[in-house]
C-alpha cells in the first residue's frame, strides 16, 4: 500500500491521464498478463510438485486486475481464468470441455472471484477517494497558508502605516507644543515692551507715533489670541474626549459668566429654556457654548436691546438639539458653507473682531461627539446656531 | 510690608527677566530677587554648590520657575526639589509660556504649589506677577529656615 502511495504521490497531476489510459487498453493488458502469469506460476509449481495453487493464484490475478484496472478488465480476467482453469487444471486436461461435475466448482469460483474483485475494486475506489480528498485538503491548506500570508503582509503594511501615523501625530504634538511655548513668548514681549515704551516715552511721542505704538500693541495682542485659538483648535483634534453625563444648564451659566466682560453694561435679554443632560466631554462642551454665546453677544453689538435665546429640542429619543438664537446682524445664507472653516470670517475686521477659528473649533468638538452643527440666518435678522449631541452613552451617532 | 521673602527666579530669556523684574519693581518686590539662568544654576543655588558654594544656608521664600530652560529643564528642577527632604518645603511656582495641559499635569503630579501661564496682555502679566510676588514673598508664611528680610 505504501509503495502505491509513493508512486501516486510523485505525480498528482499526471494521474488522471494515466488512469484513463490504464482504463482502456492497458486494463485488458493487465487482465491478460496477470492471468497468464498466474497460470505460468501455477503450472510451474505443479511441475515442482506443489499442487492446488492455481485456485488462489487465479483469485489473486483477478484481484490485482480489479485493483489496478477497471471492472470490465476484471471480468475479462475472470473469463480468462475460467478458460485457463478449464484447459489446464480440470479433466479432461488440454481441452475446453466442461464436465457436469465441474459446473458447481465454476459457479463457486466465479462467485468467489467476483466477490474478491468487488472487494478489491471497492477498496481501490475508497483509496482513490481518500487520496483525492487528501489532495483537496492539501490544496485548501496551501490556499489558506497563502491567504494567511497575504493577511500577514496586509497587517504588516497596516502596522507600518499606523506607525507612520503615530509619528506624524507626535510631530504635530511637538509642533503645537513648540507653538504654544515659542510663539507666545515673543508675542508677549512685543506687547510688554510696547506698553513699557508707551509708559516711559508716551509723553514725548507725537500723536502719530503713539497711534503706531497702539497699532503694534493691537497686532501683537491679536497674534496672541490667534495663537491661543489655533492651539485650542489643534488641541481638540488631538486629545481624547472624556465623556460623562453633563448638565447643559450649568455649562451655559459658566459660559455666560465667562463672556460677562464682553457684555460690558449692554442691555441683553436672556431667554434660557430648560436645558437637558447630555453625554459629552465637559470641557469641550464648554468651549462650544462659550464660543456660540460669545458670538451671539458679539453680533448683537449694534442692537439697542439684544435678545439671546438658548433652548433645546429632542428630535429623536437618542439625541438632543441645542439652539442659540440672537437678534443680531445675521449673515447671508449664501455663505453658510464657509461658516465653519478655519480663518473664515463673514464680517469686516473693524465691524466685529475675531480670529475666525471659533466656529471651526466648535464644529470639531460637535463632530468628535458624533453630533451635527448647522445654522440659519438672514442679513440683519439674527442668526440661529443648532448642534446635536447624544443623550446617553449608548446613543448611536 | 512687614517682611519680604527672598524670591529665586529661574528664567533664561532676558526679555522675560526684564518684564518680570519691571513688574516686581512696581510693587517694590524686586530687591530680594535672586536670578539664575538655567536649571543647573538653580540647583547649584539651592544646594550651595558650584558657583554658589559658601552661600549661607537659607532657602528662598518662593521659587519662580520657567519650564523651558537650558541644561536642566524646569520639570527636572521641580522633580529634584520635591524629592529632596530638605528642599521639598520650598514653595515652587511654575511661571511659563506653555498652556499645554501635559506640562500642567506633570507639574502638579510633581507637587508644584502653583502654576501660572504668562498672559500675553502686559497689564494682566504685571498683575499676575504682582499677585504672585505679594502672596508668596509677603502674605505667605514660608517654611522655617527661609530667607526673609524684616
Amino acid at each position: 500500500m505504501s509503495e502505491l502511495g509513493v508512486n501516486v504521490d510523485g505525480d498528482a497531476v499526471g494521474r488522471p491521464a494515466l488512469r484513463s489510459f490504464v482504463s482502456s487498453w492497458a486494463g485488458y493488458g493487465i487482465a491478460v498478463l496477470s492471468v497468464a502469469l498466474a497460470l505460468l506460476i501455477a503450472l510451474g509449481l505443479e511441475k515442482l510438485g506443489v499442487p492446488d495453487v492455481a485456485f488462489p493464484l487465479m483469485l489473486l490475478a483477478i484481484a490485482l486486475t480489479a485493483w489496478f484496472s477497471i471492472p470490465r478488465a476484471a471480468i475479462v480476467a475472470l473469463l480468462l481464468a475460467c478458460l485457463g482453469f478449464n484447459f489446464f487444471f480440470t479433466r479432461p486436461f488440454g481441452s475446453l470441455v466442461v464436465s457436469a461435475a465441474d459446473i458447481p466448482f465454476y459457479i463457486a469460483f466465479t462467485l468467489l472471484a467476483s466477490l474478491v474483485a468487488w472487494f478489491s475494486a471497492t477498496r481501490r475506489r475508497i483509496e482513490e477517494e481518500l487520496r483525492s480528498s487528501r489532495d483537496l485538503l492539501r490544496n485548501e491548506v496551501a490556499e489558506r497558508t497563502l491567504r494567511e500570508q497575504e493577511i500577514r503582509t496586509l497587517n504588516d503594511a497596516l502596522a507600518e502605516r499606523s506607525k507612520a501615523l503615530q509619528a506624524t501625530n507626535q510631530e504635530l504634538e511637538a509642533f503645537a507644543y513648540s507653538v504654544s511655548h515659542d510663539l507666545r513668548a515673543p508675542t508677549r514681549h512685543i506687547v510688554g515692551f510696547t506698553e513699557l515704551l508707551l509708559k516711559g516715552a508716551g509723553a514725548v511721542l507725537s500723536d502719530r507715533s503713539r497711534q503706531h505704538a497702539a497699532m503694534i500693541l493691537e497686532s501683537a495682542q491679536r497674534m496672541g489670541t490667534l495663537v491661543d485659538d489655533l492651539l485650542e483648535f489643534s488641541r481638540i483634534g488631538r486629545v481624547d474626549t472624556r465623556k460623562t453625563m453633563v448638565g447643559v444648564q450649568q455649562i451655559v451659566q459658566e459660559a455666560m459668566s465667562e463672556v460677562a466682560r464682553q457684555i460690558d453694561g449692554r442691555d441683553i435679554e436672556w431667554r434660557i429654556g430648560p436645558l437637558p443632560l447630555v453625554y459629552a466631554d465637559r470641557a469641550m462642551l464648554r468651549v462650544v457654548l462659550v464660543n456660540l454665546i460669545s458670538n451671539a453677544v458679539k453680533f448683537t453689538g449694534t442692537r439697542a436691546r439684544a435678545v439671546i435665546e438658548i433652548g433645546s429640542t429632542e428630535p429623536d429619543p437618542e439625541h438632543v438639539v441645542i439652539r442659540i438664537r440672537d437678534n443680531g446682524v445675521g449673515f447671508d445664507m449664501k455663505y453658510v458653507g464657509k461658516l465653519f472653516g478655519v480663518f473664515q470670517r463673514l464680517h469686516a475686521m473693524e465691524a466685529f473682531e475675531g480670529t475666525g477659528i471659533g466656529l471651526a473649533t466648535v464644529q470639531r468638538v460637535v463632530h468628535r461627539h458624533g453630533g451635527r452643527i448647522w445654522a440659519e440666518a438672514a442679513i440683519e435678522q439674527g442668526a440661529t446656531f443648532y448642534f446635536s449631541l447624544p443623550k446617553s452613552a449608548g446613543a448611536t451617532p | 510690608m512687614s517682611a519680604l521673602g527672598r524670591i529665586l527666579m529661574v528664567e533664561d530669556d532676558p526679555k522675560d527677566v526684564m518684564l518680570t523684574m519691571t513688574a516686581l519693581e512696581e510693587y517694590n518686590l524686586a530687591n530680594e530677587v535672586v536670578l539664575v539662568r538655567d536649571g543647573e544654576q538653580a540647583l547649584d543655588y539651592l544646594y550651595s554648590r558650584g558657583s554658589y558654594a559658601g552661600r549661607e544656608g537659607e532657602s528662598p521664600a518662593v521659587l519662580l520657575l520657567d519650564l523651558k530652560l537650558p541644561k536642566v529643564d524646569g520639570l527636572e528642577v521641580l522633580r529634584t526639589i520635591k524629592s529632596d527632604e530638605k528642599l521639598k518645603m520650598i514653595p515652587v511656582v511654575v511661571l511659563t509660556s506653555s498652556r499645554e495641559e501635559k506640562d500642567m499635569v506633570a507639574s502638579y503630579q510633581l507637587g508644584v504649589n502653583a502654576y501660572v501661564v504668562k498672559p500675553v496682555d502686559f497689564h494682566e502679566f504685571v498683575n499676575a506677577v504682582k499677585e504672585l510676588g505679594v502672596f508668596w514673598a509677603v502674605v505667605n508664611e514660608p517654611p522655617p529656615g527661609s530667607a526673609r528680610k524684616r
